[in-house]
């Protein structure tokens, strides 16, 4: 008696928790409802239409129109090989880049923390307002960049409009895309570095791996976990660059810096072409998702060898 | 003599890397005390030859008042709303599991990883019909529910981290499960609510994509959005560099005085979400 007593108090407070849990959770599934899942779907849905928004009553279907056109549209064409470049390059580099900074970091007592913060802090301040400073530093008659090379360094023949020329306006974006996140990607690998167990770097030097040979075949093989944790990240975020070419270049010159998030933002909110930029913009997102799955797959296939 | 070499190279390394990391927020700073005939001055100076501040009294002038306004608005109500909404839904991920409350968490999972521009289409639409276009309140919903699932896992590994042991006691001194949370949880995962109102913060306070689309009219702007639009107009410079070093104290503040926090948050989050 006592004990189903017992049984249905606790069956109670198993429905309270239920009831709970769902009343917990409720506020903030709203706002991710209609602020993200709706979207997704409705985007989903706007990709196989056809719909200006300002001179169309009403969407109409059009089946996959919108993808195969997408891949046709020299315009979109040229910004996804702009991403691709920019991607390519930044992924490298920040992986890169990082990875030698953390070593160093990793080897540094005095001064350590005066370092880390300063390679940090870009990553907290907005990327626009940043960009912003660069603008002025890469300018070509007034900038800084150029004040250094030609006034200081005396390198004359370097000095230039950073912006205004192609090739050197996609390096300066892909620039500041590393200022602002060299830093965090840095820690990220300075956590993986600190995570090596002191056991097996005390094995390697007593086997006789210094220097060099500790790094490449102790330290480097043991940062699996970091690599998938940045390579990720990395990846996502190059992708969705945005901010720095609308900020500095708006694309330009011509088209040189024009990038894949750029003209969906361009299609949809100066064409007010809707169905077409959702689709666009599902492209994106797939190619995000695709490549986030392969990083994560590489990563997970050699951990089992 | 060897080892000796390889400290210098180290410290170089960084040295130079600092330079670089550093340089636009002191040329910022320095051009922000400069009057505009020093800084379009060729050859420049980068340090000021004199410290003028009527950049920092010229701010009351033109929009600069209204785009702090907005950001300042923006961001303290939507950090309000993601903590409250991302640790009432963390615990109940990590403790009041119901049907499908999986589900949900792998969704949640899923859309962390996706661009916003997926998103950006709808929502433009949704807040045209709802008149939100152009409001602080249409800024600050998408703001909380973009940051919602990244902080929910957060809240969710702090709450995981308490024993069970703390919660069943208050139970059985007649705690209900709200009083549970906000009395005795709660204060338990305050490091966990601490990383989600600076995280939040950092992504509110810089955010720019989604107000480049949902506010078009200057009154609405935040800084982020708004500035960009004075960086072409020459007469702007000293002002604009007073402004944008403003803006961007309040970052750089509190990641000073919260570093560790910080960078254990960060990275941590990153590992989970």
């Amino acid at each position: 008696m006592e004990q189903v007593k017992k049984r249905k108090k606790s069956m109670s407070l198993q429905r309270q928790k239920r009831l709970y849990g769902i009343l917990f959770i409720l506020p903030a599934f709203i706002f991710v409802f209609a602020f993200m899942f709706y979207p997704i779907m409705y985007s989903a849905f706007m990709s196989l239409q056809d719909y200006n928004y300002v001179t169309d009553a009403s969407p109409s279907f059009v089946g996959f129109e919108n993808y195969k056109n997408a891949f046709q549209d020299p315009t979109f064409r040229v910004s996804m090989k702009n991403t691709l470049i920019y991607s390519s390059i930044y992924f490298i580099s920040v992986m890169v880049i990082s990875l030698f900074l953390a070593l160093t970091l990793f080897n540094v007592k005095k001064f350590n923390a005066f370092f880390r913060t300063s390679i940090f802090i870009p990553i907290v301040v907005p990327l626009s307002l940043a960009s912003i400073v660069f603008t002025w530093i890469l300018q070509e008659n007034i900038g800084l960049l150029n004040y250094f090379l030609g006034d200081i360094l005396g390198l004359e023949q370097l000095t230039r409009g950073w912006l205004t020329e192609g090739k050197t306006a996609m390096g300066s974006i892909i620039g500041v895309g590393l200022w602002a996140t060299i830093g965090f990607v840095t820690i990220l690998f300075l956590g993986g570095l600190q995570s090596i167990s002191p056991d097996i770097l005390e094995a390697a030097e007593v086997d006789g791996a210094t220097g060099w040979k500790k790094i490449f075949y102790v330290i480097l093989p043991n940062l699996r976990e970091a690599y998938i944790l940045t390579g990720i990240w990395a990846i996502i975020q190059a992708l969705k660059v945005f901010v720095e070419p609308m900020v500095m270049t708006h694309g330009g010159p011509g088209t040189s810096t024009l990038v894949m998030y750029q003209e969906i933002y361009f299609t949809a909110f100066t064409r007010f072409e809707m169905g077409y930029a959702s689709a666009m913009a599902y492209i994106l997102g797939i190619i995000t998702l695709v490549f986030s799955l392969i990083n994560f797959h590489i990563n997970r296939s050699r951990e089992d060898i | 003599m060897k080892k000796w070499f390889w400290v210098v190279v180290l410290y170089v390394v960084l040295a130079t890397s600092t330079v670089f990391f550093l340089t636009p927020f002191i040329y910022a700073l320095f051009n922000s005390f400069k009057s505009e005939n020093e800084i379009f001055q060729v050859p420049q100076s980068f340090f000021p030859r004199e410290i003028i501040f009527t950049n920092y009294e010229s701010i009351l002038e033109g929009h600069f008042i209204d785009y702090f306004m907005n950001s300042v608005l923006i961001t303290v109500s939507g950090v309000l709303l993601i903590a409250i909404l991302s640790s009432l839904a963390g615990y109940a991920f990590a403790r009041l599991p119901f049907k499908g409350s999986h589900i949900i968490l792998v969704a949640l999972l899923l859309v962390i990883t996706l661009p916003i521009a997926v998103f950006l289409i709808p929502m433009y639409l949704l807040e045209d019909s709802l008149g939100l276009l152009n409001t602080r309140l249409g800024l600050i919903l998408p703001n909380v529910a973009v940051g919602l699932p990244f902080s929910i896992f957060i809240m969710r590994a702090a709450f995981i981290g308490i024993p069970k042991e703390i919660e069943e006691s208050a139970q059985i001194d007649g705690c209900g499960i709200f009083q549970t949370w906000w009395r005795i949880m709660l204060p338990m995962a305050r490091n966990g609510l601490i990383t989600v109102i600076i995280f939040s913060f950092y992504v509110i306070w810089g955010e720019y994509t989604m107000a480049k689309v949902l506010a078009t009219d200057q009154i609405a702007m935040p800084l982020t959005v708004g500035l960009t639009l004075l960086k072409g107009e020459a007469w702007a410079l000293g002002t604009l560099s007073a402004v944008i070093t403003l803006s961007m104290l309040p970052p750089i503040i509190i990641f000073i005085l919260f570093q560790k926090q910080v960078v254990e948050g960060l990275s941590q989050g990153s590992i989970k979400g």
